[in-house]
């Protein structure tokens, strides 16, 4: 199995991106290919899910592309966020400490909370 | 399993295809398979685009024994002298996006293998690497 990507964006503050089978230095091209048309769709300061659910190996090719997307969207007040890391992927993140456990979620709920928590503080009023 | 291959990042990935089958084979636990496929591809990834600067033709050999408790493997190649060890530990600030991105795969490969040697002889680099399945950190 080589690399599938997948992506739905509803609404123009969030893209989902879901990744399937390997992200190495065999498949980051097509990464980067494709997620040259979707990160354009998520507005400045939006957020981009990646759904590790189904990737099942990471290398550091894959990495250098997870970086530069982070990167892209940082530079646009936008975030990108990490769902659900299965086994290798996890530890490969663990060992070059690549995002801040902050943002790497274990499931869907976990991760609407944060972006609720987020909005709220966003609109909270001063003071 | 003992595979001689050109320098070409195809046939890199030809080789790991090879490799899996073989752990799989032999039944080595998913997760030590999956560590002797990320070493391989960085280390071979490593020494196809950064080992012949001349772009002569060059053949690496991979060499895979499978023990009751332990996964060794060997790689020589005709490349440049280089030694995996001698590299200074990447500045890991917590964040990818926040660094310079080289440096990772090789610290990736040090600290997955149980063990890492390296020589460099008459017929070129020698990277000895054992693999303990059953050491994995619990997680």
């Amino acid at each position: 199995m080589t690399l599938i990507v997948r992506s739905e964006s509803p609404t123009t503050d969030r893209s989902t991106v879901w990744l399937e089978g390997r992200l190495d230095a065999a498949t980051f091209a097509a990464f980067d290919e494709a997620m040259h048309d979707i990160t354009p769709l998520v507005d400045n300061g939006g957020t981009l899910v990646i759904d590790l659910s189904a990737l099942e190996y990471i290398s550091s090719a894959g990495l250098r592309s997870l970086a530069q997307l982070r990167k892209q969207m940082h530079d646009r007040e936008g975030r990108t966020l990490l769902l659900n890391p299965q086994p290798q992927v996890k530890k490969v993140f663990e060992i070059v400490k690549a995002v801040p456990v902050a943002e790497v979620f274990a499931n869907v709920a976990e991760l609407d909370q944060y972006l609720d928590h987020m909005q709220r503080q966003m609109t909270a009023p001063e003071g | 399993m003992r595979l001689r291959i050109p320098n070409r990042l195809e046939d890199v990935f030809l080789a790991l295809d090879r490799a899996e089958g073989t752990l799989d084979r032999a039944e080595v636990d998913p997760a030590c398979r999956a560590d002797v496929r990320l070493v391989l591809e960085e280390l071979l990834v490593n020494t196809v685009r950064h080992g012949y600067p001349d772009g002569r033709d060059g053949s690496i050999e991979i060499t895979l024994r499978i023990e009751a408790d332990a996964v060794h493997l060997e790689l020589r190649d005709d490349a440049m002298a280089f030694d995996p060890l001698q590299h200074e530990p990447p500045h890991l600030p917590g964040d990818i996006a926040r660094r310079d991105i080289g440096g990772l795969g090789l610290h990736l490969a040090r600290s997955i293998a149980s063990d890492f040697h390296y020589a460099r002889d008459a017929h070129g680099n020698r990277v000895v690497i054992r693999f303990d399945p059953f050491d994995e950190p619990a997680t």
